[in-house]
């Protein structure tokens, strides 16, 4: 059985001109378009601009922004396939960096344009205030085991929650599953919350780097580290299979092929700013979590009261009483600019799920949830908007995930129970 | 001399000229200030604005321009005690915020300037003139579609100096329960009629809850949202007297105004004090002392103690 995350970095299924010649001018090939995806791509994306239109129109501009901002995101998780599993298992099954170098891009990106936000909004990082918003969360024993269980629902469902919401819109079998166990995971998280932050997350501490070495020095050391791991992962790189050289249309390199890495990283970088600056920060599990907290109550499983859980800054928030949330729009515009991506890209192929993707959806789901919830995010909004913040919190949680993938994968594999590395 | 240097003394000159008519009207005599008044008086150097706000991150995406934020919960109230903030905190925080002897004080905020009239009682407990409030707060002036900024404007530090707090303009649960007691004055609950009558103990959402619902006896309750108009501003002042006298508050006898914690009853202070001149006091506490202190008369017609009926 191959699974469709599998499919990362591999070349795409583009027919290409037999009549390639090596200096032809891509933008004069003819690119062979699948019309009535395409359309119906086109008219996804245009319903979306017509939502967040309609939506500021009603004085709503958050959740217009947000639809934009969601739409962006999910294009460019599509496009790149800007999954942090599958960027991890290329260089551990096969030393291709390609995929971390993106995230390592994103990363640096986003602390840059972090650290020109939280300068016009708190010109002295040393007051003592955090910074509204943003995702700089209690760094402890509880945030890294919320970190290796996340990291080994990645390995086991095979992505990410943000992953798993693109994927929905390529038709993924085990989307649906991971992120339904998503829901029970965080209903298990909130459940057992109230004793584990009683216990160990009420006094860990609160780091915000900018705090203590000043927004330079914060900025200065993230970004030493971001180079130092991306000479790390060229030391141990293999070289790639070379790609294939023959020209091919402009239209095909944006529409169709996977975008490099490190565009898709760049691009989020600069989201990941724009949407902090005009809304809130990254983030794909706060509409989640809510849903997941009113499924909770109403069937008795999480207490009324969850200590210190709405003070927290996280993507584990309340909901607001409003029908649809700057999040839950975020979230819905992704998996729709998603499906529109992957149809005029051909990646839509939706498949019916066997035992072993449903096991797997769900079991991976179960753990990502509750990562999420007692991590106070997921690789989106505690590792990637964390990070990008300055909060130590971000950096433990993405060692912790990536752990707990590198321990999972290899010992599933020798059980059988995960697919062995496509070679 | 180029054009566009020409150009821009002219506009520089217009801009002081600006500067100086608003310096001429910087008292607008009343306690409220419009949005049209406030976006001409931008540059005023005597106009401070201050955005008080209970969501984060409202202020640093977008104020009105030149405004400095409040953290109410830093900065307008003691960390140790259950007070407003101590003399020396609130004198620091005046000279961070660059108030002068001579500055007219705007004050806005979101939630209908619930906060922003709270931080208006607390200037006024510290003697700070010329404090008004922006009618109809954030809500209005985005309504308008005036402008945003989300740079924060350096300042040099006020020479305001703060006076000794004023006990006249706040009630302790002692003096309220002297007013219930002797009917010395006049008691507004403005909360909304089921928290007056005890049939919820606060309005969804709050964690701070009291073990008692209901009211102080003897209270007359006008819930707040009676004295604004759809946009969020402040009724006219016959409207608002009207509104008040229907209820027996005419004036005539001092008046104490009580909420939830003591934010939503300031801005029904704000009005009857600035508006109407009355002599008024805040609770500051309000239910979520009275209604869990021991040995209290509580009215509850709805029959809910402990939360049973």
């Amino acid at each position: 059985m191959t699974h469709p995350a599998s499919g990362a970095g591999a070349p795409p299924a583009v027919p290409l001109p037999a009549s390639g010649t090596p200096d032809a001018d891509p933008a004069s090939l003819t690119f062979d378009w699948k019309r009535g995806e395409v359309a119906l791509a086109a008219a996804i994306l245009f319903a979306l601009g017509g939502a967040a239109y309609a939506l500021h129109g009603h004085g709503l501009p958050a959740q217009a922004l947000s639809v934009l901002f969601g739409a962006a995101f999910g294009l460019i998780l599509q496009r790149a396939r800007f999954c942090f599993f599958c960027m991890f298992r290329d260089w551990f099954d096969a030393r291709d960096p390609r995929g971390l170098y993106g995230l390592l891009t994103a990363l640096a990106t986003g602390i840059a344009g972090y650290t020109l936000v939280f300068g016009a909004w708190l010109p002295d990082a040393a007051t003592g205030r955090l910074p509204p918003d943003a995702f700089i969360g209690p760094v402890g024993p509880v945030l890294i085991a919320a970190g290796l269980a996340f990291g080994a629902g990645m390995a086991i469902s095979g992505s990410c929650v943000s992953a798993h919401l693109y994927r929905l819109g390529e038709g993924s079998p085990t989307a649906p599953f991971a992120l339904a166990g998503t829901l029970i995971g965080f209903v298990l998280g909130f459940s057992a919350w109230n004793p584990l932050y009683l216990a160990a997350v009420a006094d860990a501490p609160v780091v915000w780097l900018p705090q203590r070495l000043g927004y330079a020095g914060a900025l200065l050391a993230a970004l030493a580290l971001l180079a130092a791991l991306a000479a790390g992962l060229a030391r141990t790189a293999r070289s790639p299979a070379p790609a294939p050289a023959a020209p091919r249309p402009a239209l095909a390199a944006v529409l169709t092929e996977r975008w490099p890495a490190w565009i898709g990283g760049a691009a989020i970088g600069v989201l990941g700013t724009a949407a902090y600056f005009r809304v809130a920060p990254l983030g794909v599990t706060a509409e989640i979590g809510a849903r997941a907290r009113q499924l909770g109550q109403a069937l008795d499983r999480i207490p009324a009261r969850l200590e210190g859980l709405d003070t927290l800054r996280g993507c584990v928030s309340v909901a607001r009483d409003a029908l649809v949330s700057n999040n839950g729009a975020f979230v819905l515009a992704l998996v729709a600019a998603a499906f529109a991506a992957a149809l005029a890209a051909g990646q839509f192929r939706p498949q019916w799920p066997d035992g072993s993707q449903i096991a797997r959806g769900l079991a991976g789901g179960v753990l990502l949830g509750w990562g999420a919830m007692t991590g106070l995010g997921c690789t989106v909004g505690t590792l990637l908007s964390g990070i990008m913040a300055g909060a130590l919190s971000g950096w433990v949680f993405a060692a912790a995930i990536f752990a707990g993938a590198a321990i999972t994968l290899p010992i599933g594999r020798a059980l059988r129970l995960l697919p062995a590395p496509a070679h | 001399m180029s054009f566009k240097s020409i150009a821009a003394s002219l506009g520089l000159a217009a801009l002081g000229a600006l500067a100086l008519a608003g310096i001429a009207t910087a008292d607008t005599g009343g306690p409220l200030v419009t949005g049209e008044w406030l976006e001409k008086n931008l540059a005023n150097p005597k106009v401070r604005i201050v955005e008080v706000s209970v969501e984060p991150g409202l202020y640093e995406r977008g104020h009105i321009p030149g405004a400095q934020n409040i953290v109410w919960t830093t900065d307008l109230v003691d960390r140790l005690e259950r007070d407003i903030a101590k003399p020396e905190n609130f004198q620091a925080l005046v000279k961070r915020l660059g108030i002068n002897d001579d500055s007219t004080v705007v004050l806005y905020g979101d939630n209908n300037n619930w906060f922003a009239a709270w931080g208006a009682w607390v200037f006024d407990v510290y003697g700070v003139k010329n404090v008004k409030l922006l009618d109809g707060g954030r809500k209005k002036w985005e309504a308008e579609k005036r402008p945003l900024d989300s740079k924060v404007a350096a300042l040099q530090p006020g020479n305001l100096t703060i006076s000794a707090p004023n006990t006249r303009l706040r009630a302790r649960l002692a003096d309220v329960l002297e007013a219930s007691r002797n009917n010395s004055a006049v008691i507004v609950d403005i909360r909304s009629p089921d928290e007056f009558s005890g049939k919820v103990f606060a309005p969804p959402g709050s964690q701070e809850l009291s073990v008692r619902a209901g009211h102080v006896p003897g209270a007359v309750n006008v819930p707040w949202s009676k004295a604004v108009a759809e946009d969020g501003s402040f009724k006219s002042r016959d409207e608002l007297k009207k509104l008040y006298a229907d209820a027996g508050i005419d004036g005539s006898k001092p008046i104490i105004t009580y909420c939830r914690i003591g934010e939503r009853s300031s801005h029904t202070w704000f009005l009857l004090t600035k508006i109407l001149g009355y002599d008024v006091k805040n609770y500051d506490g309000s239910w979520t002392e009275y209604g869990n202190a021991v040995g209290v008369p509580v009215v509850n017609t709805a029959g809910t103690v402990w939360g049973v009926k």
